[in-house]
Parts: C-alpha cells; sequence; structure tokens
C-alpha cells in the first residue's frame, strides 16, 4: 500500500490547559480540494498553521509524500498559502510581488519572466503586473496572493479564509475563479473556512471541526445525507431540531416518542441511544412537506404555522408544534400549498421515514 | 454639507488662535535673532560677504565643517545600525519586556545631558573602567585613547542619539502586518532575505525621518563634542561659541550658524521630497 500524499497522524496543539487540535488524523489525496470547516476556534486554522510552520504541534506527525514535514522550517516546506488578510508586499508592484518566490530561489530572469507571466494570466490579472498593491481592489489582492502562492508549483496550497473580508458577490465570483484555478493546475488545496455554503462550493471533500476535533470527514452531500453527528447536521445545509425520548433501539435505528406523546418509528439513530433516552431529531426543511391531512405512508406531525416568507423560488414556512417547538418548512415554488398558506392554519408536516435523523443527546 | 462646513469653520479659526502664544514665543526668541544674526553676518566688521568667504576658504574652517559632517554621518550610521535590532525587539517581545526595554531607552533620554557625558568621560578615560578592565585581561598593554578624540565624540553621540532613531523606527515596523512575514517565510525567503527584501524597505520611512533627526542634532551639537573631543576635532558648534565667546566675533560666529541653519533646512525639504512627510516622530 502507498502511503497517502498528505497524512495528518494524531496532531494535537496545546496552549497551557487549551486544547487547540486534538486527535487530527486525516488523509488527502493528491490533487484534492480538502476544506476544514468549523466555527473559530475549532482547531481549523491551528491544523492549518501547524502545516505551515507557523506552530508546532506538541504530539502528532505531518507527512507529505511519506516523509514528515515538520523538522523543515516553513521557508523551506515549499508550501504555498494565501491569508485571511491581505500580505501583499505593499513596497513590489504586482509583478515583483509573484516574482518574488522565485527571486528568493535565485531562479533565472528567463525563467521567473515566463513563470510570472503565466500564474498572472491563470488568475487573469496580466494587464495590471505593473500596479501597487494599494491600487488593487481587494478581490484583486487576493488573486496576486494567490498567483504568487502558485508561481512555485506548491505541493499544496494553503487558503485560510482568503475571501472572509469581501462581499457576498465578489466572493462568489472569487469562488469560481478558485475552482476553475483548482481544475487548470490540479494542486491539492487545502481550504479553510467557517462558511458552510463556500465549502459545498468548493470543495471535493470537507473536514468539519468542532472544538479541536474532526467530527467527521467526507463529500458535502455526505455530510449532508448522513450527518454522523448532531453539530455536522446542525453545521451543514439548514436544520430544525425537535425534541424526543428513545423508546426502542434496533439495528441502527429506532423508535420515539414526541414530548406530546406522537410516536414514530424506524428513524435512522446516531450515536449510542438507549430506551429512556432523550434524543433529538433532524428534519431538513427542504425534505419534508406540508399537507392538509397526515397521510398514512409518511411520518407526520400536526402544526400550526407562525410564519410566512416568499422568497421567489421557494416559500419559507415557519411552524410551531403542539408542545411550543420552532421548525420551517421550505416549499418550492411549484408546490400548490406554497401560494395559500396562511399564517395561524393548522397543518400536517410529513417526511420520509428515512428523511429524518435521531441524535441520541 | 455646506452647513457642515459652516459649522467646521469658526471652530477651526478659534483653534488656530490658541497656536498664538507659541508663535509669538518662536518669533521674539527665535526667528527675530536669527535675523539679526543673519545681519551681522553680513555688516560685521564692514558690509559684505567676507565671513562667509573666509569660512569657505580657510583651510581651518574647512576642517571643521568636514570634521562636523564626519561626527554626525558616523553617528547616524552607528545609531541606525544600533537602533534597529532594538526597535525590532520591542515589536516581537512580550508586552511586560518590551515595556523594560521601553524604560530602559527612555530613561537615558530623561536622564540628565551633562551628567550622563560625565559618566563617559570616567568610562573613557585613560585610567577609566574600559580601559583597566581590557589591561586587566591582557587585551592591551597601554591604555587606548578613547576620549578627546573622534573615538570618545562618536560614542558619546550615539549614546544620547539612540532613543531618537529607535522610536521612529518603531514607530514604522510596529504598524507592519506580521502575516507579511509569515508570507516572505512561505514563499521561501530565509530570515536574512525576509530582512533585506521586506522588512528593511517597508522600515525606510522610519530609519529616514530617525536618520534626519539625528543627523541633524549632531550637526549642531555642542556639549559632547566640546567634553568629549579633542580641540584637533572641533565641531562647528563649538567653533561658533569660540567665536562669540572668546572672540567676540559676531560676524564669523553668525555666518556659521546660518550655514548650519541652510544645510539643515535643505537635508530637510530633500526628506519630505524623497520619503514624504516623516512618519513615527510623534
Amino acid at each position: 500500500m502507498t502511503a497517502p500524499y498528505l497524512h495528518f497522524q494524531a496532531v494535537r496543539k496545546t496552549y497551557g490547559d487549551v486544547v487547540a487540535a486534538d486527535r487530527v488524523d486525516l488523509e488527502v489525496p493528491k490533487g484534492e480540494f480538502m476544506t476544514f470547516l468549523g466555527p473559530s476556534g475549532s482547531g481549523k486554522s491551528t491544523t492549518l498553521y501547524i502545516l505551515a510552520g507557523f506552530q508546532e504541534p506538541t504530539s502528532g506527525d505531518i507527512q507529505l509524500g511519506g516523509r514528515s514535514i515538520l523538522p523543515v522550517p516553513s521557508h523551506k516546506r515549499n508550501i504555498g498559502m494565501v491569508f485571511q488578510r491581505y500580505t501583499l508586499f505593499p513596497h513590489l508592484s504586482v509583478r515583483e510581488n509573484v516574482a518574488f518566490p522565485l527571486r528568493v530561489r535565485r531562479q533565472s530572469q528567463a525563467e521567473i519572466t515566463q513563470k510570472v507571466g503565466r500564474a498572472l494570466e491563470l488568475v487573469r490579472l496580466q494587464e495590471f503586473e505593473e500596479r501597487m498593491p494599494a491600487q488593487l481592489s481587494g478581490g484583486q489582492q487576493q488573486r496576486v496572493a494567490l498567483a504568487r502562492a502558485l508561481v512555485y508549483d506548491p505541493p499544496v496550497l494553503l487558503m485560510d479564509e482568503p475571501l472572509s473580508a469581501l462581499d457576498k458577490k465578489l466572493r462568489e465570483e472569487i469562488q469560481l475563479e478558485i475552482r476553475r484555478i483548482h481544475q487548470e493546475t490540479g494542486v491539492t488545496i487545502l481550504y479553510v473556512t467557517h462558511d458552510q455554503e463556500e465549502a459545498l462550493r468548493l470543495s471535493d471533500r470537507i473536514a468539519v471541526f468542532n472544538a479541536g476535533r474532526i467530527e467527521q470527514v467526507g463529500s458535502g452531500q455526505h455530510l449532508y445525507d448522513q450527518p454522523a453527528t448532531r453539530f455536522v447536521a446542525d453545521f451543514i445545509g439548514d436544520s430544525a431540531f425537535l425534541s424526543a425520548e428513545i423508546e426502542s433501539v434496533q439495528g441502527g435505528q429506532a423508535a420515539m416518542r414526541f414530548p406530546d406523546g406522537t410516536r414514530l418509528g424506524a428513524v435512522p439513530l446516531h450515536g449510542a441511544g438507549a430506551p429512556g433516552q432523550k434524543a433529538e431529531l433532524l428534519l431538513r426543511p427542504e425534505r419534508i412537506g406540508l399537507s392538509e391531512t397526515g397521510s398514512g405512508e409518511t411520518a407526520a406531525l400536526e402544526v400550526t404555522i407562525t410564519d410566512v416568507t416568499f422568497l421567489g423560488s421557494s416559500t419559507d414556512v415557519r411552524a410551531e408544534t403542539a408542545w411550543g417547538e420552532g421548525l420551517f418548512v421550505r416549499l418550492p415554488f411549484s408546490d400548490p400549498l406554497s401560494q395559500s398558506v396562511r399564517r395561524g392554519q393548522r397543518l400536517w408536516v410529513s417526511w420520509e421515514a428515512n428523511g429524518a435523523h435521531l441524535f441520541a443527546a | 454639507m455646506s452647513s457642515t462646513f459652516a459649522l467646521a469653520r469658526p471652530r477651526m479659526r478659534k483653534g488656530t488662535g490658541m497656536i498664538l502664544p507659541a508663535l509669538v514665543l518662536l518669533l521674539a526668541f527665535f526667528v527675530v535673532p536669527v535675523a539679526l544674526l543673519l545681519s551681522r553676518s553680513v555688516t560685521e566688521p564692514e558690509l559684505g560677504l567676507q565671513n562667509y568667504r573666509e569660512l569657505l576658504a580657510s583651510g581651518t574652517y574647512a576642517k571643521i565643517f568636514f570634521n562636523t559632517f564626519l561626527v554626525a554621518g558616523l553617528v547616524t550610521l552607528i545609531t541606525a545600525l544600533l537602533a534597529f535590532p532594538v526597535a525590532w525587539a520591542l515589536v516581537i517581545m512580550p508586552r511586560l519586556l518590551a515595556g523594560l526595554l521601553f524604560a530602559i531607552v527612555l530613561l537615558s533620554m530623561w536622564t540628565n545631558l551633562l551628567a550622563r557625558t560625565y559618566a563617559w568621560m570616567v568610562l573613557l578615560q585613560q585610567t577609566g573602567l574600559i580601559n583597566r578592565t581590557l589591561m586587566q585581561f591582557g587585551l592591551t598593554s597601554e591604555p587606548i585613547p578613547l576620549v578627546n578624540n573622534l573615538t570618545g565624540v562618536t560614542i558619546g553621540m550615539v549614546y544620547i542619539m539612540l532613543p531618537f532613531m529607535v522610536l521612529p523606527i518603531y514607530g514604522v515596523i510596529r504598524k507592519i502586518d506580521p502575516a507579511i512575514l509569515q508570507a516572505a517565510a512561505l514563499c521561501g525567503a530565509t530570515r536574512l532575505q525576509a530582512l533585506g527584501r521586506v522588512l528593511l524597505p517597508l522600515a525606510v520611512p522610519g530609519i529616514a525621518s530617525g536618520a534626519l533627526m539625528v543627523f541633524v542634532m549632531s550637526l549642531g551639537y555642542f556639549v559632547t563634542p566640546a567634553l568629549l573631543g579633542g580641540t584637533s576635532n572641533m565641531m562647528l558648534a563649538e567653533m561658533i561659541a569660540q567665536q562669540v565667546q572668546s572672540l567676540v566675533n559676531w560676524g564669523l560666529g553668525g555666518a556659521a550658524a546660518f550655514i548650519l541653519l541652510v544645510v539643515t533646512l535643505s537635508l530637510y525639504a530633500l526628506q519630505l521630497r524623497l520619503i514624504g512627510e516623516p512618519k513615527g516622530t510623534a
């Protein structure tokens, strides 16, 4: 068996009593776009900084191409990085910023001219090469930073929330650029973000970080369909959680009861749950529907509509259960109810039996 | 828009009134005396430019000018070399240690100048602490002449000028985002390359304003050269004092003072032209 391209092995980082990263185990194949997704302080940036060489792990190892990179100082790791803040050298032109990594490697002028030209072409900023960083917009600066990080063909490119300072429209534009550049160069990318939409838009796979650990790794769709923990379910996609109590457990499925006594059978169960234990039922707003009568085939719950928001392609309907918990339903435009639903109506929320997930508390 | 200006303007006029006392003080005790001195330099002993001719033609005075610029240049260079690492340390040190270092740098500024200069005389003289220590360890058989010469003046002045160089450099590099240096490292720059290609170029405005201040102050310095220097390497300020006090030659002294003022202002204008408004001097 060949060693994985990039391999985090039980990486742990503590500051005194604070554990910033713990048991980070991850294998990244060559050419993959891997995103570290999590709230701030979840350990995703710490893990990235350890790979960059700005911090040393308390224990564990990181291997690149089968060799540990920990003994190698930052400037010899050959890793490319785009930072959250603007880090272009303010005293150098765009061209000289991109040429910088090649100049410190003492490459020939001919080589430098050719590679800088190619890198600027890749980020589509050839006509800006004479400008100074202060004359560029934030988005342009980050694209130059990307060219600077790619010009020396790094084995892996790190991106630490590079778009967080930009407005939404520009962010989406540059996300498309990043995807295109990933496809054109085939470079392995580790991308850190706290924005789940950005993670879903960009990544081949996502590692969800929480409290210093990786909760789950998988494609966006896998994380959405099969969340391993309540945290992942909450972080990826929209969700509502309803209180429940487990009645019986059998082969990864559970029978459960809502606080008002409504029973559900055969719900996929995550985590170790025992009869009598409290649990939470995950409902995705776009995976549940509304109807005037609870139909027999599907699971259903009677609710009162509390708010209706028309959003063009869909209508978001807020509802309240008999025991006062809130949830929301996203009705597609094609659903006739999306036109007629009114506040105060009593309707039935229904879903496919395997469309909900139960998380033991 | 126009109403805000209407409100803001009278307030600004009120503000300008407050500078009047300082303005009067400067006018009465700086501008007027300088003008008087200048007028005496072209009227004594008779009307004409003979004082300037004498200053620029005589070998004795040329040597004094040369020596003045040599000392000021040396002091500026050595101070900059010493101050940069101190300023950098102030930026990257943990808060408490940086505070301590800051206090040490500033403390020397707040101690009496004359006391500090006499202290150097004690340390540097033939039988002073430095020479005795060197001889005790057998590093030299005879005392090294450290005082009453160029070495003494340079050492004494570098020590006095250090804070004036540290503060402006600190003011500029404190504002450099550390992530820029991290980026340089990941781009493959060694520490030395990051220093030479990124940190130093970005610190240029601070170094320039510190250098200008130190150079200009050194040009006109009196106490330290008078006490630590020798008769063979007299500086301009000493010469002016001698002309005025001992020889009562106001004309020549005034001409020398005026040349010093013109050189200073030209240097300042040059810096404004090259670097722009000095930063970090506040």
